[in-house]
């Protein structure tokens, strides 16, 4: 299988629409049999990368390697990569089984050798029962299955998905999401997968790639992005965050202390250039502590809103120090009866929280 | 039944009106052509078969046939194929260029055909093409595009873009993209393009008066001329043997939409 897996370098890729840059200068590379995920809310340029590897669109400038090949001039025929497309795009006229030894019948496989292929490939989706139905016949996850099977039939160099799981409802979304990762497990092949939906690069990625108005943001392992964003909208876009605006009054090695609003809190980790800074910190590392349990911060505040979701509390608890801060409790352990108007006590450690750049 | 999409009596009367006055003129024709008589007229006593009989043995009508038919057949093919190429052309360049040519290509049903065929008349003189086959074929062939690019432009206008980048992702090129995945997406627009086509040509009567002379009798010159000299009711078996085949090629367009939709 490591033969096939195959790296693929974006450099200093754009492409501009008249005064619109759609992709800005993006510099990234794909590591063999990785599962990366360009993540962004729509209009941040992420399909259009796609679209640019797939060779749909002629970038303005940069280049696109596979390996150390160039492929930039070549036309999407000639580089040999599956792509599931958003909404699937399934030839409507043909069955299953037809879609998927389409790529086969392309390249002239002969007969044989193609069935052999395509009832494999249509094991791998488990659905080998069905390949005599047309599509309109199938599912939503059934199509999406076909499309996945369609694009692996011809031992692809890459596989790019575009929003794969959009039209699906959120109960299937889940179950794919996981067959997705297994797949990818399995076939071993270098995936490129666009979406909107944190949820789904939190679960599936090895590594993920956040963009906004046609910049890379940041990018690295899900954990690494959720627990140290680089930017606010990072901190924002991954993923839920309060965020807390300050003025840093003491320094030392190992962190940093700030004040907001007269209050004062301290941080843990190198502390940024400059006095000002920005503290992002996520609405389930903030606990609720009882009156006179010893915390590095704290701040007090009223319940003004309060929602309930099976595993977790969401509060909304407005501060005099901290403004409005956003607080998620599991549900089975809140110490307090969650009320409007009632008075709670909030508490954060130090690495709880990460300064962040401003954006 | 949802009471608003009920028709009031006077929408009733008015839409059996324009009905009728489109269904008359044709099932006049029928009677006549069924007449005992030797002149155009309804039957006197009983109907009769003869000039049926004198329509299929006669050799200028059954000749007048042919030559409907060999011209119909052939300028469906020229409207096809061009209007086929240049409606998918138009499509895949989608740009302000190609909107312009579409408008173009509907001028042959725009332009009278009166003043088209003034036109074709002057220009034909000088290529020699009066009174040929050829002449008349492309004729009809150009004039018969408008409902090609019509109709193959109306299914395309539906067809997913995505297709066709998934045809490419997988390795197809132009060629088999548009055999394999675009024409069979096509293939009811451009049967219903081709019907019109063939029925336009069938029943032509101007453009033919122009540029005809001694070799080409096509069915509806015939029937002119039959008008002009002496009453034979075999014009109206002629008559009711066009509408018949025009009848049966937009029932076969019925067909294939029936189909399309299922």
């Amino acid at each position: 299988m490591a033969a096939l897996q195959h790296s693929l370098t974006v450099r200093r890729l754009a492409k501009h629409y008249g005064p619109t840059r759609a992709v800005d200068d993006v510099t990234l590379t794909i590591g063999r049999g990785q599962f990366v995920t360009l993540l962004g809310p729509s209009g941040s340029g992420k399909t259009t990368i796609l679209m640019a590897i797939a060779g749909f669109v002629q970038p303005t400038a940069g280049e696109i390697l596979l390996d150390e090949t160039p492929i930039t001039p070549l036309p999407p025929e000639k580089r040999n990569f599956g792509m599931v497309f958003q909404g699937y795009a399934l030839f409507p006229h043909m069955t299953v089984a037809e879609n998927v030894t389409f790529p086969l019948r392309v390249r002239n496989v002969a007969r044989a050798e193609a069935e052999r292929r395509v009832a494999e490939a249509l094991d791998l989706v488990q659905l080998g029962h069905l390949k005599d139905r047309r599509p309109s016949q199938l599912s939503g996850g059934q199509q999406q299955r076909v499309a996945l099977a369609r694009a692996l039939v011809f031992q692809p160099a890459l596989l790019l998905l575009d929003e794969p799981l959009s039209a699906l409802d959120k109960k299937l979304r889940a179950e794919l999401q996981v067959e997705l990762k297994a797949l990818h497990r399995r076939v071993g092949l270098t995936f490129i997968y666009v979406t909107h939906d944190q949820e789904e690069a939190l679960s599936m990625s090895d590594s993920i790639a956040i963009l906004r108005d046609g910049k890379l943001v940041q990018e690295g392992p899900p954990g690494t992005l959720y627990e140290r964003p680089a930017t606010r909208f990072v901190a924002d876009f991954l993923g839920k965050s309060n965020f807390l605006a300050g003025r840093i009054v003491e320094r030392r090695n190992d962190g940093f202390a700030y004040a907001v609003d007269g209050a004062r809190f301290v941080q843990h980790g190198p502390p940024p250039a400059g006095d000002d800074v920005l503290i992002a910190l996520r609405p389930e590392k903030i606990g609720i502590a009882a009156e006179g349990e010893p915390a590095p911060n704290t701040v007090e505040g009223t319940i003004t809103a309060w929602s309930y979701f099976g595993t977790s509390f969401a509060l909304i608890v407005e501060t005099a120090a901290a403004g409005t801060l956003q607080v998620t409790v599991p549900a089975w352990r809140c110490p307090v009866e969650p009320a409007e108007g009632r008075r709670v006590r909030l508490a954060w450690t130090a690495d709880a929280s990460v300064p962040v750049v401003r954006d | 039944m949802d009471r608003s999409a009920q028709a009031g009596p006077v929408a009733n009367v008015l839409a059996w009106s324009v009905l009728l006055f489109l269904l008359l003129p044709i099932s006049i024709v029928f009677p006549l052509s069924v007449t005992d008589q030797r002149f155009l007229s309804l039957p006197y006593e009983a109907p009769s078969l003869q000039h049926y009989v004198t329509f299929f043995t006669s050799e200028r009508w059954l000749t007048s046939t042919w030559q409907s038919l060999v011209i119909a057949v052939f300028s469906t093919v020229l409207a096809v194929t061009s209007g086929t190429l240049c409606a998918i052309g138009c499509w895949k360049l989608s740009t302000r260029l190609t909107d312009l040519v579409r408008v173009l290509m509907l001028l042959p049903i725009i332009v009278p055909s009166i003043v088209y065929a003034l036109g074709i008349y002057r220009l034909w003189i000088r290529l020699d093409l009066l009174d040929t086959y050829l002449g008349i074929i492309l004729v009809h062939g150009v004039t018969g595009i408008p409902y090609v690019v019509i109709t193959v432009t109306a299914t395309l206008a539906n067809f997913d873009p995505r297709l066709e980048q998934a045809a490419r992702s997988m390795g197809a090129n132009l060629s088999q993209t548009l055999r394999w995945v675009i024409m069979p997406r096509v293939m009811p627009g451009i049967a219903s393009g081709a019907i019109f086509a063939f029925i336009h040509s069938w029943d032509e009567a101007v453009l033919i008066l122009f540029i005809a002379s001694r070799a080409l009798f096509t069915l509806p010159r015939r029937i002119w001329d039959g008008i002009n000299e002496n009453l034979d009711p075999v014009m109206a078996v002629a008559a009711c043997v066009m509408i018949l085949l025009s009848m049966l090629m937009l029932a076969g367009d019925l067909w294939l939409r029936r189909k399309r939709e299922r």
